[in-house]
């Protein structure tokens, strides 16, 4: 077991030196696979890794392949999951791969940094949603408004949007997308207490559908409010929505002996701008998970009466979990305007909340690396995934109709995630051990 | 401004009912499963939808060969009451069904489940349309014996064939159900189940039967309600079924949740409420806000119900022991 | 002043009258027990007292103060911890988890504290572990406070439970049936321990129980319901001598013969 695990790992490395592409990504990932769930001792397993993380790198920054990038994103899950590895070598690894391999992989391939940026974004939302739905077992189906509103915020007033009902020097410059990302945080926030109220107080499905009613309320709101004053500038959006100047940024990296040009720049700067808000929501979701917030949300959710009884106030209880839910949206909204320079309605639609809640159930409810993970996996599919297919099958089956394009049917891949999810692994791949308690005791 | 309001509200009013019997028809089956099993049935949307569909290919395929345009309309309402039908029975014994074996008492689960379904029906019919015709907007083939008009009382009322056909049907429907829920063996085994499935199952009762007669009662109804929007509003796509599905869950709840008079009440209500606020909000606000904040109606509409009256016009209020 | 008062509380759902004008008074450091046939309404009293429902008439005076239609939480808050008759525990958290759930009125982390872990937020925690941990020994179940609760045996999850509810720092415990499911050697440990807590921590206890045993052993006073009325109140004695509880248990003209 262990001569093959390590033999292929080697085998992999080699091929990613000599013939990188998707082919041998394929046999990374094999090698992954073999690495991950073969039995091995903590040494072998821990080689195996290391190699393998060597290895998609290499292969990674001469091919750009983006199979390759699935291999970091299992070896990080490995890493987080996986038992017996020490702790150092968890985050040594962990990081080399967030600072090194993927910029690494961004600079063979721009669209690896689209991709990074686009999976940390949803990371940090699924993380939010998470605390609603997972923690206190709220099920928010409305999710993107509080998105919406956090980018609208920023979107607003970075641009000269403001000026169609303010007086004053619109746009407001770059920097103060960071004073802004804490404003969105409040708006976000006060939404969340909006809708909260008289959501919270419904019983589970008929939360359910409010948040959804109430969500497409926001995105109504979003696509007409362009008269009789145009505060948000309708179907068509806002563009360009400033982000903040970043010549120190460019000062730092080229003192490392970077070399960024003028695309790479900003999407490193978000890259890291992303991890960093990952950390910082992984951070706080961990202490309120671990502080009487986390545990009442969890007694609430196993039984209402016997956690009333204890003293906990169910209404307020909720409605913070809420609220906070919102607000990590809120902040990620912002950081969304800017990066892409443009909101429109079309980024904030039941499709989008739908989306970020399979991200929550795949990886497993209430679970931190499983969050993640699901965002990952959602987004490689819906970006990377499903547009590879689609470009595949349009150049080898042009005879299919145009209607027929694999791009166009997110919802069917969501809604098969979810189902199978739900008959076959409702705790979600990486199940927390709550949850894992929980649907156990009912099975 | 208030001339215009009345000078209006006749074709207002009329249009209220054309609309608010979808809606009824549409809400029955929203109310009938959560009867039985406490789940919104997110898939009905789907359902509804399909029976647009199916009203569309018949119309398209069959219009060229049967003269008749009223029987043309029957064909189309009974395969499009049976394929919705089937969609629902299908729904239920591969989605719902193993859920509910497991004995889960967790109620996000089947929600969940639910909105899955919805998304994989939008997105097949739009596979199948897409390889059969290369269409995403599905248009009804005009047939000239359904496309009959007339003026009420002097002008103040337009009046379709098309609708008084809906009206008709609905009617009719509603009817039915009413009879076989309460007059029929089968509607005393279905609402044996909805109060106490348990009980129910001891005295005989196959819960499993039943539930999946209930499916296919209600999905039904929602094909023929299909058919008859996709006569009156003449063009559809595989997504046309979201926005009605959860006004009708909404009309459902607001006649009472469960209960089959409730739901037509419930949508009648609605269609009016609805069209009365798209028709006289932009009179109202002089155009500044217009017919595109129709739809928050409903929703806002769910909201204030369930805080204000949960059990609906209709309904009891059911206390749980502890 | 009296520990718990109620004053004709009357509770109906639908047709059915569950609590009928039932007024009784429980002194301070009293073990009061409330008994009766299957249905007669002692767990809707029991519900009634913590909040859960609101009588339809009547009153209920917490150490004089009026709680009647208070809900559950602010009853909590008042002083009031209770155990189930079927365990409530969370069954997927620890027997620490528990506990600490228990206590979360006592621990005064506000959200942002929370939020950054503060130094406020680590102390309060740590001070919140260690008297949990204290009070797992004293109920003697430290050796099992990482276990999931569901997974303790029978007996453990009763103790477990009371401990919860003595998590509040109540002044008055509310314990239903609290013996259910015991054999002799452990309901007599049981006996022990609620006078225990009785003794030590002053605490007024009001028992809903059926084994009798118990019940005549443990208790100042009882009282008797029936078909949600009370039919009798008094010491252990007097109610075990009275012919209308005996007549209650054992039917019609048993009264006669029974001693």
């Amino acid at each position: 077991m262990t001569g093959l695990a390590l033999l292929l790992s080697l085998a992999y490395l080699g091929l990613a030196f000599w013939a990188p592409g998707a082919l041998s990504n394929l046999f990374g990932l094999v090698a992954l696979g073999a690495a991950a769930f073969l039995r091995l001792s903590p040494q072998a397993r821990t080689l195996s890794l290391a190699l393998l993380t060597l290895a998609f790198t290499l292969g990674l920054w001469r091919s750009g392949n983006t199979l390759g990038l699935i291999g970091l994103v299992g070896i990080l899950v490995a890493l987080t999951t996986l038992p017996r590895i020490p702790n150092w070598i968890r985050a040594l690894l962990g990081l080399a791969i967030l600072l090194v391999s993927v910029p690494l992989a961004g600079f063979a391939n721009t669209f690896i940094f689209e991709l990074g940026i686009q999976i940390g974004i949803y990371a940090a939302m699924a993380l939010g949603l998470n605390v609603v739905v997972g923690m206190a077992g709220l099920l928010d189906l409305g999710y993107a408004a509080f998105f919406a509103v956090g980018a609208y915020t920023w979107a607003i007033f970075g641009s000269p949007q403001a000026q169609n009902f303010m007086q004053g020097n619109f746009p407001l410059p770059g920097e103060y997308m960071y004073l802004f990302m804490g404003i969105a945080i409040v708006t976000t926030a006060i939404t969340g207490l909006l809708i909260g109220l008289p959501a919270v107080r419904l019983r589970g499905d008929y939360l359910a559908i409010v948040t959804l009613g109430l969500g497409e309320v926001v995105r109504i709101l979003a696509n007409n409010l362009d008269h009789p004053i145009n505060f948000t500038n309708g179907p068509q959006g806002i563009t360009p929505v400033g982000r903040p100047p970043i010549d120190w940024f460019r000062d730092l990296t080229s003192a490392l002996g970077i070399p960024l040009d003028r695309t790479t720049d900003y999407q490193l700067f978000f890259y890291f701008l992303v991890l960093l808000m990952i950390g910082l929501v992984v951070l706080v979701n961990l202490n309120l998970a671990n502080s009487r917030f986390g545990r009442a949300w969890t007694a609430i959710r196993e039984d209402e009466v016997a956690a009333r009884s204890m003293g906990i106030p169910l209404l307020p209880t909720k409605l913070i979990a809420f609220m906070t839910g919102a607000a990590f949206s809120g902040a990620m909204g912002v950081i969304f305007a800017a990066q892409r320079t443009f909101v429109s309605p079309e980024s904030f639609t039941l499709l989008a909340s739908i989306t970020i809640l399979a991200m929550v159930i795949l990886g497993g409810m209430g679970s931190i690396p499983g969050a993640i993970l699901g965002a990952a996996a959602l987004s490689i599919l819906n970006l990377d995934v499903l547009k590879t297919f689609s470009e595949f099958v349009r150049t080898s089956l042009p005879q299919i109709p145009s209607q027929v394009d694999p791009a166009k049917y997110e919802r069917l891949v969501l809604g098969i995630i979810l189902v199978l999810m739900m008959i076959y692994r409702p705790t979600g791949l990486i199940p927390e051990k709550r949850h894992r308690a929980e649907m156990e005791e009912e099975a | 401004m208030l001339e215009q309001i009345l000078v209006l509200l006749p074709q207002v009013i009329f249009d209220g009912f054309v609309l608010g019997f979808v809606y009824a028809m549409v809400a029955l089956g929203y109310t009938m499963v959560y009867g039985v099993l406490e789940l919104i049935n997110f898939a009905h949307a789907e359902v509804f939808m399909i029976g647009a569909v199916v009203g569309v290919e018949v119309f398209r395929y069959l219009g060229p060969h049967i003269g008749n345009g009223f029987l043309l309309l029957l064909v189309a309402l009974l395969l499009a009451g049976a394929i919705s039908g089937m969609t629902a029975i299908l729904v239920e014994r591969f989605a719902y069904r193993p859920l509910r074996k497991r004995g889960t008492t967790n109620r996000l689960v089947p929600l969940v489940t639910a909105i899955g379904v919805s998304f994989i029906l939008q997105d097949l019919v739009r596979l199948i349309e897409g390889l059969w015709h290369n269409e995403f907007f599905l248009r009804m083939r005009t047939v000239e014996d359904l496309e009959g008009s007339f003026d009420l009382f002097g002008g103040a009322i337009f009046v379709q064939a098309k609708s008084l056909i809906l009206i008709g049907v609905s009617i009719l429907m509603l009817l039915g159900l009413t009879y076989l829920v309460n007059r029929t063996k089968l509607g005393v085994a279905i609402r044996a189940v909805a109060q106490d499935l348990h009980t129910a199952s001891l005295m005989g009762i196959d819960p499993d039967r039943i539930i999946s007669r209930t499916f296919l009662i209600g999905g039904s109804l929602g094909g023929v309600a299909g058919v008859l929007f996709a006569l009156q509003y003449t063009v559809i796509t595989p997504y046309v079924g979201f926005l009605p599905g959860v006004k009708a869950f909404t009309a459902a709840v607001l006649g009472g949740i469960g209960n089959i008079p409730g739901a037509m009440l419930g949508g009648l209500v609605l269609g009016q409420l609805e069209n009365f606020f798209g028709t006289y909000l932009p009179i109202l606000t002089d155009g500044n806000f217009g017919t595109e904040y129709k739809d928050v109606v409903a929703f806002l509409l769910l909201v204030f119900i369930l805080l204000v009256r949960p059990q609906g016009l209709l309904g009891q209020v059911v206390r749980e022991k502890v | 002043m009296k520990a718990l008062e109620v004053q004709n509380a009357t509770k109906r759902f639908g047709g059915l009258v569950a609590v009928s004008d039932v007024s009784l008074e429980v002194n301070q450091g009293e073990i009061f027990s409330v008994i009766g046939p299957n249905g007669a309404g002692k767990t809707t009293l029991f519900n009634l007292l913590t909040g859960i429902y609101a009588p339809d008439q009547g009153r209920i005076l917490l150490f004089g103060k009026d709680i009647t239609g208070f809900t559950p939480d602010r009853v909590a808050k008042e002083g009031v911890g209770r155990t189930f008759q079927n365990i409530r525990l969370f069954g997927a958290m620890t027997a620490l988890e528990n506990l600490l759930v228990g206590m979360h009125i006592h621990i005064r982390v506000p959200y942002f504290h929370a939020l950054f872990r503060t130094p406020l937020a680590r102390r309060e925690e740590r001070r919140a572990k260690e008297e949990a941990e204290k009070l797992l020994d004293y109920v003697g179940l430290l050796h099992r406070k990482d276990e999931l609760a569901r997974n303790l045996p029978y007996g453990e999850q009763r103790r477990l439970e009371i401990a919860r509810a003595l998590a509040l720092k109540p002044r008055l415990l509310l314990l239903d049936e609290p013996a259910a499911g015991m054999n002799p050697r452990e309901t007599e440990e049981l006996q022990a321990f609620i006078g225990r807590l009785r003794d030590e921590l002053g605490i007024t206890i009001v028992l809903i129980e059926h084994d009798m045993r118990l019940v005549m052993r443990i208790s100042d006073r009882i009282a008797v319901l029936e078909y949600g009325a009370k039919i009798a109140e008094g010491t252990p004695e007097e109610v075990r001598k009275n012919p209308r509880v005996i007549e209650a248990y054992l039917g019609k003209g048993a009264a006669g013969g029974a001693a």
